[in-house]
């Protein structure tokens, strides 16, 4: 009768055949857990506590924000004011701004008005490229 | 005499599988590239109506910069998942602005809620001093652009 020996081989290596699955364990642990940063908006920096500046009529337009969302347009020195569609915003500004880079575009908000309007005009003021913006609460 | 090629034939062993010794290798690539990415969600989520604009840029400030400042539609304020009262906001930004001079408010406001909140907002982030705000928005598209 055959007596056969059996081999006692034990590996001292490390079993690299389970390391992917031990990885992708990992992998699929942190794959679900990872936030992407989507932090996106319309950025401006606030005038500083009591730093009241004088500034030129001549130099303001306003975009007066009215409770139901419609815009009126009024130019600094002038008490006319004129209604402008939303889309219109950001060419009015832009033809203004060619004629005065200085501008500075005040946007006044009813205070019963909603943030998305702001927020919509705001957004045109930034595409005409204005570099000076004011945010203002409108007073009666 | 030599023999050509040493007289041993060249095995000619292509493998039809997968090589598996590199799947490690991959998925270990794969896991660094997302344990440095991951930012764990350090607060809630809350229920928004987001405002859209379609100027609206991405922030390059770090995400430890970012102070989110949440309006509610009901008007309430959430500053780290803590309701905070309106008159108290500066207290809550003031020390934090101490900490960190670069940060950068993103107020993250429903869509509803009325403008003279956003204004009040604004007050108390210019008594805390941390002028620097953004007024966080979605993309907008195009096409919902024509329908406001």
């Amino acid at each position: 009768m055959a007596v056969m020996k059996r081999k006692q081989k034990v590996s001292d290596e490390i079993p690299t055949s389970s390391m992917a699955d031990i990885a992708f364990l990992l992998l699929v642990f942190f794959l679900t857990t990872t936030v992407f940063n989507d932090e996106q908006g319309l950025s401006i920096v606030l005038p500083e506590r009591a730093e009241d500046m004088d500034v030129s009529a001549r130099n303001l337009i306003f975009f007066i924000v009215q409770p139901d969302g419609r815009v009126d347009v009024r130019r600094g020195e002038s008490e006319q004011v004129q209604p402008v569609a939303y889309n219109q915003v950001a060419a009015v500004l832009r033809a203004e701004l060619a004629g005065n880079p200085n501008l500075i575009a005040a946007i006044q908000t009813h205070p019963g008005a909603a943030y998305r309007h702001m927020v919509n005009v705001l957004d045109e003021v930034k595409q005409a490229g204005a570099e000076r913006i004011s945010l203002q609460e409108l007073e009666n | 005499m030599a023999i050509k090629d040493s007289g041993f034939k060249k095995k000619q062993g292509s493998d039809s599988g997968i090589p598996t010794s590199s799947m490690a290798d991959i998925a270990f690539l794969l896991l660094i590239f997302f344990m440095v990415t991951t930012v764990f969600r350090t607060e809630k989520t809350r229920q928004i109506e987001w405002t859209e604009a379609e100027s609206s840029q991405k922030l390059e400030e770090k995400r430890r910069d970012i102070l989110h400042v949440w309006i509610e539609r009901s008007g309430e304020v959430y500053i780290n998942d803590q309701l905070v009262p309106i008159d108290q906001i500066s207290d809550v930004i003031r020390p934090i602005y101490g900490d960190n001079r670069q940060l950068v408010i993103a107020l993250r406001g429903d869509a509803q809620v009325s403008y003279d909140q956003i204004n009040l907002i604004a007050e108390e982030l210019q008594e805390a001093g941390s002028v620097r705000v953004t007024f966080a928005t979605r993309m907008e598209q195009r096409a919902n652009r024509a329908r406001r």
